[in-house]
């Protein structure tokens, strides 16, 4: 099996309550938002500062809503999934990779997120040159060595994919409801009515000296 | 119709010597991040191909921790009760109860007995029948018959359970295109009737005015909001007279959940409608007879028009087989206890005053609360079940409330007060909880 690692400096994730509405829109036909409760699913903003990769060094921000993972009999459990809605990266050579490898849909130009660690706050910032995108921030709780599997969903065209990925490093996850996001008015956040999205997560995830690992891409047979 | 389906995983080849090997699927570390929502949809096509890594992650996770739902009680639910403890077997005598919804004691009172012993003898065990056919007895009649004078609606319709009472109401009357508006917190059974009906779904946050305003300006049709009279696991009130105005001014029906509130709220105990002067202003009133009244059962209580209408349009009273005549007689008991008996409420009220001060006093975050219902946040559902542990080991029996009852967030645990308790137990119980928590506290 070909695996393809991503070292990270620093990751971290935020989930915040969405309308159901909304995230439905926002998902392929045969996935279903997990819903926190009637009416609210889950939006997540998760940023990444790679730093060892086949591609170089970049940035990454994902915005993705969480759906029920897949469960395979005789395979790991994974710990929740997501569908990667829109991607955004510091490098057009990360875009074209991710694009090709693992169909994730792309804002096409060079995003900049900038990580800035405080103690037990981080801060991110992401932009497009002089344009705000979203300012996100999360605090930290205790911190373990974790090794989690999550699942990503992606499409192209009618076609449907999955793949596990393997996140691994110093871990602290919380539901303290410390963290913030401002959503700005850009290209990447044209869909998300701000209305409808939480400002406070309710889940804040950070990961230090990491690895992901992606296994092989699956395709999801239609009928 | 051609409709795109998940029929098969590309590989299903085992993982290589080079994969990240999965040595354990579930091991401890994780067993406590699982909950159901894991364990939604599996590959392939046989559907029952999702119960194997279910039962493997369920058998661990009940010796954790879910061994604590459905504990079978070895005693009539009274204000303290003997449970055999089901991850040890450990037979636990005496324990305080605060988790049985039977504010009013009811369930155990000697008249109630009776009058259900005494129908048991003549009618038998059963009512053999749906209401429509067969099933309904000149009790079933009597018990309708009074309860609509009681909640001075002119009709009642008698439901085998309070969720096929909001199933059949809900989906019986709304059509695809309509609205159903509904608090985030509303219980499963609205939810299951909105979808059940076909209609559009539209949930606004809960109590919030300005958000069931935005939902219902969007809205551009017939339109049925549904709110609880009480909340049934944060035991706030609805904001009845405001959601009323907003009915009104949108042109929306309206359908109050009564099931924890009915019998208790209000001068004459008729419910949170009555405790707004409300009646008359409310198009549909639901209520339990499980809760304060003690029994089994739903009811329906509004005109005379729409209850005929759900007589032919609610499936789930038409195709149930009908509350059983026993329980049908020991309710209007309780019905006619409740009605001779205001003190009950009385003690209720005074109860459920002293276990908030106590609990607020010790620190302890009960939430809005605003009755006999309260919640204990615990927020963390790791921690939820070792505290359900040692509360039942101390001599409390709590039950620990997760998701999907509530949001995945928001573990706690429900306090359910009853007029029956005595003022030693809700102190000592208070005592225990504090004691509990405090040991935990981080």
């Amino acid at each position: 099996m070909n695996l393809t690692h991503y070292g990270f400096k620093t990751a971290m994730s935020a989930f915040f309550e969405m309308e159901t509405e909304l995230a439905s829109r926002l998902l392929p036909k045969h996935l279903h938002p997990l819903e926190v409760k009637h009416g609210s699913a889950i939006f997540a903003v998760t940023a990444f500062d790679f730093t060892d990769s086949m591609v170089g060094t970049y940035e990454e921000i994902v915005l993705a809503v969480i759906v029920p993972p897949l469960v395979q009999p005789g395979a790991a459990f994974p710990k929740s999934a997501f569908y990667p809605f829109l991607v955004g990266t510091s490098t057009e050579a990360s875009r074209l990779h991710a694009i090709e490898r693992w169909h994730l849909p792309h804002h096409m130009a060079d995003v900049g997120v900038r990580f800035q660690e405080e103690e037990d706050r981080l801060q991110v910032a992401v932009h497009e040159g002089k344009s705000p995108i979203l300012d996100l921030e999360i605090g930290a709780h205790m911190w373990h060595q974790a090794d989690d599997l999550y699942q990503s969903f992606m499409i192209d065209g009618d076609r449907q994919f999955k793949v596990d990925i393997h996140m691994r490093g110093h871990f602290s996850e919380h539901e303290e409801e410390t963290g913030s996001l401002i959503l700005h008015p850009h290209a990447m956040t044209r869909e998300l009515d701000p209305d409808a999205i939480e400002t406070i997560p309710f889940r804040e995830l950070w990961m230090k000296t990491g690895k992901q690992t992606f296994e092989e891409l699956e395709t999801l047979e239609t009928v | 119709m051609t409709e795109n389906r998940i029929v098969r995983l590309e590989p299903t080849a085992p993982r290589s010597a080079s994969a990240p090997a999965p040595a354990a699927r579930v091991h401890d570390g994780q067993l406590t991040e699982y909950d159901y929502s894991n364990f939604y949809w599996g590959t392939g096509e046989d559907p029952f191909v999702i119960l194997q890594p279910f039962r493997e992650w369920y058998d661990q996770a009940h010796q954790w921790g879910y061994y604590q739902f459905g504990q079978p009680l070895q005693t009539a639910p009274r204000t303290t009760v003997d449970i055999v403890e089901a991850k040890g077997r450990e037979r636990l005598d005496g324990l305080i109860n605060f988790a049985s919804y039977n504010y009013l004691g009811l369930s155990y009172r000697p008249e109630v007995i009776a009058a259900a012993q005494e129908a048991l003898a003549v009618y038998g065990l059963g009512a053999s029948g749906s209401p429509i056919l067969s099933g309904t007895f000149d009790l079933h009649e009597q018990l309708s018959e009074e309860l609509a004078d009681f909640k001075g609606t002119e009709r009642a319709l008698l439901f085998p359970t309070g969720f096929a009472a909001n199933l059949g109401a809900i989906a019986g009357l709304m059509r695809p295109g309509d609205y159903v508006i509904a608090d985030q917190y509303a219980h499963a059974s609205i939810v299951d009737g909105i979808v059940l009906s076909k209609a559009t779904p539209r949930f606004f946050r809960h109590n919030d005015m300005n958000d069931l305003e935005k939902k219902l300006r969007r809205c551009d049709g017939k339109k049925l909001v549904v709110v609880e009279g009480v909340y049934s696991m944060d035991g706030d009130i609805a904001d009845l007279p405001a959601i009323v105005e907003l009915c009104q001014r949108y042109e929306a029906r309206l359908l109050v959940d009564e099931a924890h509130s009915a019998f208790l709220f209000g001068e004459k105990g008729r419910g949170v409608v009555e405790h707004f002067g409300l009646e008359g202003q409310v198009d549909i009133q639901m209520g339990t007879f499980s809760k304060s009244l003690g029994g089994i059962g739903g009811y329906i209580a509004a005109s005379r028009s729409l209850i005929s209408y759900l007589r032919g349009f609610a499936r789930s009273y038409v195709f149930s087989c009908a509350m059983p005549p026993a329980i049908a007689a020991g309710l209007r008991e309780s019905l006619r206890l409740c009605r001779q008996e205001p003190e009950l409420r009385a003690r209720l009220w005074e109860n459920v005053e002293l276990l908030q001060g106590l609990l607020r006093g010790a620190g302890i975050d009960v939430g809005n609360s605003q009755s006999q219902v309260i919640p204990i946040f615990v927020r963390d559902d790791q921690r939820i079940f070792r505290l359900g542990e040692e509360l039942l080991h101390a001599g409390v029996f709590l039950q620990p409330i997760r998701y999907p009852a509530v949001s995945k967030h928001q573990s706690r645990f429900r306090i359910s007060v009853s007029a029956a308790h005595s003022k030693e137990e809700l102190e000592r119980g208070a005592e225990i909880i504090s004691q509990v928590l405090g040991r935990h506290s981080s």
